[in-house]
């Protein structure tokens, strides 16, 4: 059982934080923190929440409260606090003077971080040390990079990033908070090496057209489908770096990472126990992950027999690949419009005739993605097919009135039922059966 | 019903819901850029297509290049469906 501040202990840490209005050795933060320990004595073995700070209070917290608290919660800008009872409050307003000696614990101190859940509700879910830190690598290569910070350091893959440059002594470069062409400016002012971004936030800085400025070694993608259009954009202008995309499940505290800078994974990763995480396909076409440490939440994990949870993140194989194709219970990309399913479904659930409704995305050759429909009528012995094209033209009129056009289901089948997955919620996979 | 006008159908009612007007009349060489459909639209009325017809020329055939005209249009879907 380790934590992260016996960790960075264990070797010389050279790390620097730099923001862009100042720069803090990672060695300062680590005394700051054994000062908030001897400070705050009544926090240890407490479930203690980091309310929003700069970067540099949040590493100090990260540094004091891990190994020391019970539980460290996260909580981001405009999230809602956890439910939890006996939560203390850290807000780093106090000035610390007063040194005393370290106090030595060897809590095992679990870290909460929000999910944004499609309800807006955040669901909070916690990690050990050792699960966050396991796909960190350890180089004196890497010892020399200087990251840049693009995520908020509060979500999954910020925190990340922050733990990557910690632990293996590497600058930090924190700029969040800026605009693309201010951040770029900033990573080219302290000489940023090691990038870590959503495929979005990628092509924002490729708008820039300065991102070649920048000394790249090491191109992380995560958090988004990164198409091979991209990745191939951004080997072409760092030929020398080395480029991976990221698949991580916050839920099951498990990720992969994919290096040959193609989009998608070896399709042999799938149903192999030798790997370090287990993948498979579910007969909807989701990824399976097999969750490696325990995850605590207040809502358990649905596994299925083998243990195994659906991530709801849809895949296709072709030939010797696993490319993903989005979320299944996710928004519909409509030639970059987004439609809500719940949206649709809630329109569609107002007409008088629908007892059921499911929206879906169809693909479209055209515009990426389109809404699609599976609805149940409510039960009529007598209705007949002219009926029921009556009722199809009725929809579209209910839906014309309440929804955008790119929000309007394209394709309607009358279904006899809707399908739900095990977890109860719709399955939103673009298979209907077709009733008429 | 012939495809042509099966097609030109759609085109109605995918306008009717999109609150476009179509222009009249629509003939061979009609650009369909100019027949009063945006690109949602045409979206719209491949899909509708589909479901009147059970196919998708677009995905079916990896078309690269969209056709131009009216004719190019109905070439294709004819074309899939002799493929039927």
């Amino acid at each position: 059982m380790t934590n992260l501040i016996a960790q960075l202990r264990k070797r010389e840490t050279s790390g620097v934080l730099k923001t862009s209005v100042q720069q803090s050795a990672i060695a300062d933060l680590i005394t700051k923190a054994y000062k908030i320990r001897s400070q705050a004595p009544q926090l240890a073995a407490k479930k203690v929440a980091i309310l929003p700070s700069p970067i540099e209070d949040l590493i100090v917290g990260l540094l004091a409260f891990d190994g020391f608290c019970e539980a460290i919660y996260l909580c981001p800008a405009n999230t809602a606090l956890p439910p939890v009872e006996d939560l203390h409050l850290w807000s780093f307003t106090s000035e610390l003077s007063v040194e005393v000696k370290s106090t030595t614990t060897s809590k095992q101190t679990t870290w909460y971080m929000a999910t944004s859940g499609t309800t807006g509700k955040p669901k909070w879910f916690g990690h050990s040390f050792e699960a966050l830190t396991a796909s960190i690598k350890y180089s004196d290569n890497l010892q020399k990079q200087s990251w840049g910070l693009l995520y908020q350091a509060y979500r999954f893959a910020g925190l990340q990033v922050v733990l990557q440059a910690l632990l293996s002594s590497a600058d930090l470069v924190d700029v969040t908070g800026h605009e693309p062409i201010n951040q770029v400016e900033l990573m080219a002012l302290h000489q940023v090496t090691a990038v870590s971004a959503t495929p979005s936030l990628w092509r924002q800085l490729l708008m820039t057209q300065q991102l070649d400025t920048l000394p790249l070694r090491h191109i992380t993608l995560g958090g988004e489908i990164a198409e091979q259009a991209l990745l191939t954009q951004l080997s072409r202008l760092f030929p020398k770096a080395k480029l991976r995309h990221i698949y991580a499940s916050t839920e099951a505290g498990v990720g992969f990472v994919v290096a040959d800078g193609q989009a998608g994974f070896p399709t042999k990763w799938l149903d192999n126990p030798s790997l370090p995480i287990e993948l498979d396909i579910s007969e909807q076409h989701h990824l399976l992950v097999k969750p490696q440490c325990s995850v605590e939440s207040d809502a358990p994990l649905l596994l299925n027999s083998k243990g195994f949870m659906d991530t709801q993140d849809r895949i296709e194989i072709i030939g010797d690949r696993v490319f993903f194709l989005g979320r299944a219970t996710g928004a519909i990309n409509v030639g970059g419009n987004k439609a809500y399913p719940e949206k649709v479904e809630q329109v569609l659930l107002s007409c008088d005739a629908i007892s059921q409704a499911r929206v879906y995305a169809k693909k479209s050759a055209m515009m990426g993605e389109l809404v699609a429909a599976d609805v149940v009528l409510r039960s009529d012995p007598l209705i007949t097919q002219s009926d029921v094209s009556m009722i199809k033209l009725q929809i579209l009129k209910e839906c014309k009135k309440q929804l955008q056009r790119f929000e309007i289901p394209t394709k309607i089948s009358f279904v006899d039922n809707v399908a739900y997955n095990p977890s109860g919620k719709l399955n939103r996979q673009s298979i209907g059966k077709q009733h008429d | 019903m012939n495809l042509e006008q099966q097609i030109k159908d759609a085109m109605q009612q995918v306008a009717e819901l999109s609150d476009c007007q179509l222009v009249e009349p629509i003939e061979a060489n009609t650009l369909l850029l100019e027949c009063g459909l945006d690109s949602l639209g045409y979206a719209m009325l491949v899909a509708q297509l589909e479901e009147d017809l059970g196919f998708d020329p677009f995905t079916e055939l990896a078309i690269e290049t969209y056709p131009s005209t009216f004719a190019e249009f109905l070439a294709i879907y004819k074309q899939c469906k002799s493929n039927q």
